[in-house]
């Protein structure tokens, strides 16, 4: 069974700049720091709350004590403001922030699609882009080899998709990217944002797609601002304030309680 | 500090073996990153060994003037050393850079932080592999004939790969976090050209011979230059290596369990 279970997680970030993150800092200017506190926001509810860590040094609190568990066939739309953690909570259940407090535990492969074109080279050609995006999402060459007539058809990118990817406008690059990235069969999906393929023609074939590979995930967790669409493809929703959690329910529940403020 | 725990022993060590098990995916991002910087040129990777050829004439003849040693011993000698203080240095360089040029996949993809080190492995032994050939035309043409030490040649260059690797590693995670390391191991390194034998021989240095033996990166050069040039490595470059490669790889790996997490925060 797949599942999601965190317990008490949290997350901090150090504050780091150009000054603070060379070596000059840590050896006598620390005390620098201090000012930071001064421009704390109160009673905002935008970002996460700044304050101390373990060692002293300033931190932002991104996630504060989140606990809650997904099951399969769970499909959770993240919700909340700017800076209130969702963005956070997706890396931390991707497993590339680890939490400094708590424990989160998955259960099944979490496929995290953040930027559909990370590792796309413009000078290479469509197929060349397909091996280097299939290889990243984590497939064998047999089986990107077994999905390539199926992603090369979707595109409809035809003599293309021999040519460098310089060459396609921007509409055709997202349908590349986006055929890829629905071929696989993600046992955990993260999403922010939810992904598309832009080009109108093209839209009524995506949305079949996307369908296809939304009903073959496992559990979905999926940020967004966007009320309408979180309606038709999730069943749970969950509300973040500040990095901690107000609401986790049926979806039209929390899309309630998120409208109300 | 806090002190190891130890889950960040075990997930240090499955980031490990992880990244070993993965090597083919290493293995084709490296070949696309050689690809990718010749895009667009004719001759392509060619490009590597010409340039390696060209500098290798004028080093060669330049130290066979300079240090008046005859050019059919300058020549493969400056040749062989000089095509792995590239190897050394470009891993070194590129550890340094490793994790704030993949900050993109570090913060986007889950993927083991041991496969971005192995890139950088697979994509030196690449380039290095492609400076093989002049050496190997060198050789040909002066006729110089490796010695039976040549049977231990692929345990030496393993050694120094392993050596380096953990080298890679430390700079990449100090480098993630404190920014002016980079080039503050570039400058290192750039010094220590100087003071190891790759121009001149160990035994011209004379009194000051010392220099070469407490040089590290000596006893790796040395480990693999001298089978190439028939000569025969001592049991001190091996020993030398063999113990830097385990006392680095156990500090390393300590210091790997504890900081690797936090990489992903830093970048």
């Amino acid at each position: 069974m797949l599942s999601i279970i965190a317990k008490e997680i949290h997350v901090e970030f150090p504050i780091y700049d150009h000054r603070m993150r060379s070596l000059k800092y840590t050896f006598g200017l620390g005390q620098l720091a201090k000012g930071f506190n001064r421009f704390a926001p109160r009673n905002v509810n935008v970002g996460g709350q700044i304050g101390k860590g373990e060692t002293g040094r300033i931190v932002i609190k991104a996630l504060d004590g989140l606990s809650f568990e997904m099951h399969e066939g769970d499909r959770v739309g993240l919700l909340g403001h700017n800076g209130s953690g969702k963005t956070t909570l997706l890396r931390a259940i991707s497993g590339i922030y680890e939490p400094v407090g708590g424990e989160i535990r998955t259960s099944g492969r979490v496929v995290p699609l953040f930027d559909l074109q990370l590792g796309m080279d413009l000078d290479a050609t469509g197929i060349e882009n397909i091996w280097m995006r299939g290889k990243l999402l984590g497939l064998s060459t047999s089986q990107i080899k077994a999905s390539f007539e199926d992603i090369a058809e979707f595109t409809e990118l035809g003599a293309y998709l021999e040519m460098p990817i310089r060459t396609y406008s921007m509409g055709m690059m997202l349908r590349l990217a986006f055929a890829i990235s629905t071929a696989i069969t993600p046992e955990i999906l993260v999403l922010d944002e939810m992904i598309g393929a832009g080009d109108a023609a093209f839209i009524a074939r995506a949305d079949l797609r996307l369908k296809d590979f939304l009903a073959r995930t496992g559990i979905l967790v999926i940020a967004s601002h966007n009320t309408p669409m979180l309606r038709q493809w999730c069943n749970k929703g969950m509300l973040l304030e500040r990095g901690k959690l107000i609401a986790y329910g049926p979806i039209d529940d929390v899309i309630a309680r998120y409208e109300k403020n | 500090m806090r002190a190891l725990t130890f889950k960040q022993v075990t997930s240090a060590f499955d980031d490990l073996c992880a990244g070993l098990r993965s090597w083919r995916l290493s293995q084709f991002l490296a070949w696309q990153d050689i690809k990718h910087r010749y895009r667009r040129s004719t001759l392509g990777p060619i490009w590597l060994t010409l340039s390696f050829g060209i500098q290798m004439v004028t080093m060669g003849v330049l130290s066979s003037f300079l240090f008046s040693s005859p050019l059919e011993k300058s020549m493969p000698y400056v040749c062989a050393g000089m095509l792995l203080w590239f190897l050394i240095t470009q891993i070194i360089n590129d550890g340094a850079a490793l994790f704030v040029s993949t900050s993109r996949y570090i913060t986007q993809i889950k993927c083991p932080l041991t496969v971005f080190l192995m890139q950088v492995l697979w994509r030196n032994m690449f380039v290095a592999a492609h400076n093989v050939t002049i050496y190997l035309i060198v050789a040909v043409s002066l006729v110089i004939i490796p010695g039976p030490s040549i049977l231990l040649w692929p345990f030496g260059v393993a050694l120094v790969i392993i050596c380096l690797a953990w080298m890679a590693l430390v700079t990449a995670i100090v480098s993630a976090r404190y920014r002016d390391v980079p080039v503050m191991i570039q400058n290192i390194l750039n010094i220590l050209f100087w003071f190891t034998p790759l121009m001149y021989f160990p035994e011209q240095l004379g009194s000051k011979r010392f220099i070469a033996d407490f040089n590290p990166f000596a006893h790796m050069i040395a480990l693999i230059r001298e089978p190439l040039l028939g000569a025969t490595p001592t049991l001190n470059d091996w020993l030398v290596v063999l113990a830097m490669s385990l006392i680095g790889w156990v500090g390393t790996f300590l210091f790997f369990a504890r900081f690797r997490a936090r990489i992903a925060y830093w970048l």
